[in-house]
């Protein structure tokens, strides 16, 4: 995996924003030249380049569009992403989750949790919602729904405090579900399901 | 400049480094599959008539409406198998479907064919007496889906010569009832501002009945009618008027005061003006039919967001509601509301089922029946909606009505219920109701959020208690007095709904993978099976070639996390 600097990470996220944000907008003939930029930083073979990047490759399609819908409208704020998607019409967003949505999730090679880990985790999981009603059996999600199973532990940690303390403002019903979740227990949910291999459970549904 | 050439000397790289062969041989990967009908023989079924439709109440062969008749009594006539044989119940055949998720469909049986769905929308047409497939439709789900609890479906409904089901991304299906194959699609709303169908329709002199998910999400509810042969929309009945503050209530359908802040509520109301265009009222479950008057009896479910009231002032009509429409043409005839402005998620989702019930002066009068996730069984007049009686609390239903704070309230029933989703079944030479229940002890927590765009919308959260116990129990409710005449208690909080026969039966099944049969009039377990995967289904029963069958379908629950599985399972008494 590649790994860079503080600054030459800064530098790279500035020059990568100019790029696609250029590329992206443009009426390129087919969805590779959308695309392959957004390897950059998600990752030439699905893998992103740190930790605080979200896997993207088998994402659900409808949960990517509408992330690129929110980032373009800022109701999801990033700084890199929010410039990239404002030259995006809702069909190129349609395609570009439609893309990556096929293509298979990196297996991340993150360990599994510990028991005392799992357990914790489990009661928070059973506590609100339970989690799993939306997320669904093995946190696969579907449709607008976020896959969890074998994202990177530290983006989604970073993601459930930024639900937690609004941060992150573009799903309040996440930020009510968060902020009835403890930070402990926040903690143990990231280690937990970035630990899943779900490969053997997908392919039964849509 | 700087970062201008700096973003120079990386374009190449990128170019070069990243625009790999790999995204080129990716793109060429599959495409989106269409919808897709496998099928391995047409199905040999007759075309069903609306006098077909209209006289399943007394029909043992078929089981043609979702909740067995229009009436939606659940009341299978059959006596075949009865509180003497069985005991002798036997799996006749498995079905296995593609799909190990959450089931809760009401198989649909017309002569030797059966259709069941599963989550996702796949429909199957199946033999009623050997369980092997003759179809197998697929739908094209589009990529935006919004549903709260589940991928659910609950069945189809048929007429003519065509079956009909909603899909998860808000679409009305028409296939042929024989082949599968898609005759006409309908979007019905917008997946992208929550709408979503988990819901059977019911058919109708030529008309397709349906609700809609969604309030979780900020939707405008709604029932609407479609012309069964070209899907066009014939009516729409909006759930919450444009005027949805109603009289101001206080109190609940059953006497309680539910410490509203009326001032307050005054207040917003001038400030925010009428919520009506985000306030929710989903309808989940179908609506009974009264043939005779030609009007439709539905309940209509919670307001958006669930918790946080301060944003949407006034009773919230008619969210937690019975209401009645005019069958012809949605225009709107009576309603009764049980909890104005809820603050709980405690609403209206069971089916109401429409029988003969004592009034107050003890007069036979066309009633209306609805297991609220209050735990109480509410006893209408069908000729404008008043409230009869209610019946004593199936749960418990300590602190009831303690209002939602940020650090959280506890509160009895937790937010499941009382009575989910699951159907009631109605015994009416006995007079009794047959519900399943839950009892989850949870605390309700309050945040206020503005209006999302369509995403998750609660208003707060609901927490589950550490420690406490959960569980369920089935409990059979005299509804002419509102007395509960047994009631037995369950390992697991009860999600499915029954099923009555006129063999004195009752079928319902549990989250561990139990399926049992009480006798109707005790409540003594006569007949267990262990499916393996929770049971979670409404059953059905029916008959081909002179011998009684019952069916359920096991395949575990997603919002309360039972076991899932994929079966579709027949018994006879053997």
């Amino acid at each position: 995996m590649l790994q860079l600097s503080r600054l030459a990470h800064g530098i790279f996220f500035t020059a990568a924003m100019l790029i696609c944000g250029t590329a992206l907008a443009q009426d390129t003939p087919n969805i590779a030249e959308k695309v392959k930029l957004c390897a950059t930083c998600h990752g030439e073979q699905g893998i992103p380049i740190n930790k605080q990047t979200p896997v993207i490759w088998g994402q659900n399609e409808g949960y990517l569009y509408l992330q690129l819908r929110d980032f373009k409208s800022g109701a999801r704020q990033n700084a890199l992403m929010g410039p990239l998607a404002a030259g995006l019409e809702k069909d190129d967003m349609l395609s570009i989750a439609a893309y990556f949505s096929k293509l298979k999730w990196p297996n991340l090679e993150q360990p599994s949790a510990s028991g005392d880990v799992a357990t914790k985790a489990q009661s928070a999981i059973n506590s609100v919602g339970p989690c799993t009603a939306c997320h669904l059996e093995h946190f696969q999600g579907d449709g607008s729904t976020a896959r969890l199973a074998g994202q990177w532990q530290d983006y989604l940690h970073t993601t459930m405090l930024a639900f937690r303390d609004k941060s992150r403002g573009n799903n309040p019903g996440m930020s009510d579900l968060m902020k009835a979740t403890s930070p402990e227990d926040i903690a143990a949910l990231a280690q937990y399901l970035a630990g899943l291999q779900i490969d053997a459970y997908l392919g039964h549904g849509r | 400049m700087a970062s201008y050439k700096l973003t120079g000397a990386l374009v190449s790289a990128l170019v070069i480094g990243f625009a790999g062969a790999n995204l080129h041989q990716a793109l060429a990967q599959e495409e989106t599959p269409a919808a897709a009908t496998t099928k391995h023989r047409d199905a040999p079924v007759a075309s069903v008539s609306q006098d077909q439709l209209s006289g399943a109440a007394g029909d043992e062969n078929n089981f043609l409406h979702t909740n067995g008749n229009y009436d939606q009594t659940r009341y299978y006539p059959g006596k075949q198998i009865n509180t003497s044989n069985v005991g002798k119940l036997r799996p006749a055949w498995i079905f296995q479907t593609e799909v190990k998720e959450s089931l809760e469909t009401t198989p649909i049986v017309v002569g030797e064919v059966m259709y069941v769905t599963t989550s996702f929308n796949h429909v199957y047409a199946i033999n009623a007496k050997t369980g092997e497939a003759y179809w197998h439709y697929k739908h094209k789900m589009g990529p935006v889906t919004t549903y709260c609890c589940g991928p659910n479906n609950r069945g189809v409904a048929i007429y003519g010569d065509k079956v009909f089901m909603g899909t998860l991304d808000s679409k009305l299906v028409a296939l042929d009832a024989k082949t599968g194959s898609l005759i006409w699609q309908t979007d019905i709303s917008e997946p992208e501002l929550g709408y979503s169908e988990t819901m059977a329709p019911t058919a109708v002199d030529g008309k397709i009945l349906i609700g809609t998910n969604g309030g979780e999400y900020g939707i405008r509810g709604f029932v609407r009618a479609y012309d069964a042969e070209t899907g066009k929309l014939l009516w729409n009945f909006h759930t919450i008027p444009e005027d949805s503050t109603g009289v101001w209530a206080t109190h609940d359908a059953t006497g309680k005061d539910m410490h509203r802040d009326i001032a307050a509520e005054k207040a917003a109301l001038k400030k925010l003006g009428d919520p009506y265009k985000t306030l929710g009222g989903g309808v989940w479950q179908n609506p009974a039919v009264d043939l005779k008057s030609k009007r439709i009896f539905f309940v209509v479910g919670n307001p958006s967001p669930d918790l946080d009231g301060s944003i949407r002032p006034g009773d919230n009509l008619y969210t937690n509601s019975l209401v009645s429409v005019n069958l012809d043409n949605g225009e709107y005839v009576c309603h009764f509301q049980y909890i104005a402005h809820d603050v709980w998620d405690l609403d209206a989702v069971s089916p109401p089922i429409l029988v003969d019930v004592k009034d107050k002066d003890g007069k036979t009068v066309p009633g209306v029946i609805h297991g609220g996730k209050t735990g109480n069984v509410y006893v209408h007049n069908r000729d404008d909606c008043s409230l009869i009686r209610f019946s004593e609390a199936m749960v418990d239903q300590t602190g009831m009505w303690s209002l939602p704070t940020p650090e959280g309230t506890p509160m009895l029933p937790g937010a499941n219920g009382g009575v989910e989703w699951s159907p009631m079944a109605a015994n009416p030479e006995l007079g009794l109701t047959y519900a399943v229940n839950l009892h989850q002890p949870m605390t309700y927590h309050v945040e206020s959020s503005p209006y999302p765009g369509g995403k998750l919308w609660l208003g707060g959260a609901f927490k589950v208690i550490p420690g406490s116990e959960q569980f369920g129990n089935v409990t059979a409710v005299d509804y002419n007095t509102g007395k509960i005449a047994w009631q037995k208690k369950t390992p697991l909080p009860m999600m499915g709904g029954a099923l009555a026969t006129a063999g004195g039966l009752v079928f319902t099944g549990e989250g561990d993978g139990w399926f049992r049969a009480y006798d109707a009039k005790t409540g003594d377990v006569l007949w267990s099976f262990f499916a393996g995967a929770g049971v979670n289904a409404p059953p059905a029963a029916y008959n081909v070639d002179g011998k009684q069958y019952i069916v359920v379908g096991a395949g575990g629950n997603v919002q309360l996390d039972f076991k899932r599985g994929n079966n579709i399972i027949a018994f006879t008494a053997d």
